[in-house]
């Protein structure tokens, strides 16, 4: 349970960053270049927005379905338990190509979207964890 | 309670993300609703007017085009290797060619580092060719071509071209942009856009006020400066 509760609040940082960048995107600031570094380059660019989203709001929305996920594996729900690990892992592999995509093809990293995958890849840790314990007991 | 608690606090949660994110888009710098008297306005009631930005002073001389007198004083700051700032390059051209002696442009040294690996080698070379009186051809070199250095490893060389090409001395050039001097006027110009509160590039000033990045596009920028003309009461 504790560890369903961990996962829940750090996917709460997860939802910040992601509401973040969904900001900066909407508003027009991504245009600008800022000292934060590469978050124009990553925001502006074409991978940015899928289907005319932008992939932060996307990340927002995915986000607070972990967030809803592991607060109802934290009272009990065994199949929020079996959903969020799915979506974890998905998250955790979506995050993998990002990395990819700022590294390889825009060659820019925005800290922002770095921050969003070193919570996703905390999340996959917790959640299988959590998978593991719950197999256990 | 038990049942329900998980839902409460999902929705809790829900309605906090939701408020949050209309809440930043309503106050962030540049969006529409959090510049409540546009430019187009701002004649008409100057009392609504921030008052201008002094900011400390940056490098002297400062690199200008047009009269000392213009009553439309721009201020640019920008980075060489920023995109949006190569896109506003020819914006301003435009506007200096259409207002002439009415529009003084002076651009300042904001490299963005780390962001920019290149940022600064460029500060560099435009401000070396300043010291042999070519600052804006290098500019303009610079803000054209970007694309062709931003995304070299190596982008001595293709300085080094930029220099031969508009007539320097290149030995001196070299020199100079690895000197104190250049260092110092792109640190002082940086000092001014942090005391005037510049976070990214390009951020513009007109007379001291900083123009919304989403007034930037020429057909906006020039209504800006026509509004700021009026109110000096020179158009």
């Amino acid at each position: 349970m504790k560890l369903y509760i961990t996962a829940a609040a750090v996917s709460l940082i997860g939802l910040a960053d992601a509401i973040y960048l969904t900001v900066e995107h909407v508003t027009g600031q991504s245009v600008r270049c800022t000292i934060v570094a590469g978050c124009s380059e990553v925001l502006s660019s074409q991978y940015a927005v899928v289907g005319g989203v932008p992939l932060a709001g996307i990340g927002a929305a995915a986000y607070f379905g972990v967030f809803s996920l592991a607060t109802l594996a934290a009272f009990g729900y065994r199949l929020a338990g079996t959903l969020l690990t799915a979506v974890v892992l998905l998250m955790f592999l979506v995050s993998l190509w990002l990395i990819y995509v700022q590294a390889f093809v825009i060659h820019a990293f925005c800290q922002f979207c770095l921050l969003s995958a070193a919570v996703t890849t905390a999340l996959t840790v917790i959640t299988l964890l959590a998978r593991r314990t719950a197999r256990l007991s | 309670m038990k049942r329900i608690l998980p839902f409460l606090i999902i929705l809790i949660v829900l309605g906090v993300a939701i408020g949050s994110g209309w809440y930043l888009t309503r106050v962030t710098p540049g969006s529409p609703s959090s510049n409540p008297a546009p430019a187009s306005q701002s004649s008409a009631n100057p009392q609504s007017r921030p008052a201008p930005i002094r900011g400390i002073p940056g490098a002297e001389p400062a690199h200008t085009l047009g009269s000392p007198n213009a009553p439309v004083q721009l201020e640019e700051f920008g980075d060489f290797q920023c995109p949006p700032c190569g896109l506003f390059h020819p914006i301003l051209e435009q506007m200096h060619a259409e207002f002439g002696d009415k529009l003084r442009v002076t651009f300042r040294e904001f490299p963005l580092v780390p962001a920019h690996q290149h940022a600064v080698a460029a500060a560099s070379s435009a401000e070396a060719a300043g010291l042999q009186g070519k600052f804006w051809e290098m500019h303009d070199l610079l803000y054209e071509h970007q694309a062709d250095w931003k995304d070299k490893m190596d982008v001595g060389p293709i300085f080094e071209g930029y220099a031969k090409q508009i007539g320097l001395d290149v030995e001196r050039w070299k020199n100079d942009a690895g000197s104190e001097q250049v260092a110092r006027r792109i640190f002082l110009d940086g000092k001014r856009g942090h005391s005037m509160g510049v976070r990214g590039t390009p951020t513009v000033f007109i007379n001291g006020r900083e123009v919304p990045f989403d007034q930037l596009p020429a057909e906006k920028l020039r209504v800006v400066i026509q509004n700021e003309l009026a109110a000096s009461g020179s158009r």
